[in-house]
């Protein structure tokens, strides 16, 4: 339940923030809410697999957010903007 | 007690995730997500995982956020209004959040009541235990993840040779 919650704020910020970082933020927040979901059902359920899917899942989140935050730091040196919006084009 | 810390760092993560949501500087955001993760790793400890828990931690805390502190600082990112006219696709993605939101609150509310009937088994997540596993039968998945890091770090190098190449220092 408590994951659940977490995925619903984290998704809320996906879709309304218009600032890539804190775009980005949530999407770890939403990575975060199934890790925890996985743990919790690892307990309950005596399987080892929910925690290796979760340490899976933070190595991806890891690779993730390097190639995100670079692609933001060329967001910034072409446009001198982060706002999602200035994105109008995908041309270079 | 561990129902006790359970509710404690459970409010915690979700006035962190509140605040990395609506906080109004890009700091704050970061700041309140390393809050974030550090009472959810907390809470994995109190599940026994004391591994994840662990690495959580470390990659987290320790790695993934300081990246986030060093691009918002290198950046010199000032706080952006929050509030501004919204268009008309974002508030049709802000009712859709809603309704997802909804949906899962009631397919946790389910699995939760499902989770409770079964109740809690008696596994702990040790390093040893989680290690035996991770090399015997998920190995693969474990070599494959090494290339999906060697591929990052090429797609990264890749990404700031082209922005030297433009003539902009990183």
């Amino acid at each position: 339940m408590l994951s659940g919650i977490v995925f619903a704020i984290g998704l809320v910020g996906v879709t309304t923030s218009r600032h890539v970082i804190k775009v980005l933020l949530s999407l770890e927040l939403l990575l975060a809410a199934s890790n925890l979901s996985f743990v919790a059902f690892s307990k309950f359920n005596g399987d080892y697999a929910g925690q290796l899917i979760v340490f899976f899942v933070i190595l991806v989140a890891a690779a993730e957010v390097a190639i995100g935050l670079a692609i933001i730091v060329l967001m910034y040196r072409q446009l001198s903007t982060i706002q999602a919006d200035a994105l109008k084009e995908m041309k270079w | 007690m561990s129902l006790f810390f359970f509710y404690f760092f459970a409010a915690i993560l979700i006035a962190a995730c509140l605040s990395v949501v609506l906080a109004r500087h890009p700091l704050y955001n970061v700041l309140s997500l390393v809050v974030a993760i550090f009472a959810l790793s907390c809470l994995f400890v109190l599940l026994e995982a004391y591994f994840v828990g662990m690495v959580l931690l470390l990659v987290y805390a320790g790695a993934v956020l300081v990246f986030f502190l060093f691009v918002v600082m290198c950046l010199n990112l000032n706080a952006l209004p929050l509030m501004q006219p919204a268009q008309k696709q974002l508030q049709w993605f802000g009712a859709l959040g809603g309704l997802m939101f909804a949906g899962t609150f009631l397919l946790a509310m389910k699995s939760f009541l499902a989770a409770r009937a079964m109740g809690p088994s008696s596994i702990r997540g040790t390093i040893e235990a989680v290690g035996k596993i991770l090399f015997t039968n998920y190995l693969l998945p474990f070599e494959l993840t090494s290339l999906l890091l060697l591929v990052a770090v090429f797609g990264i190098v890749s990404l700031a040779q082209g922005a030297l190449s433009t003539g902009k220092e990183r």
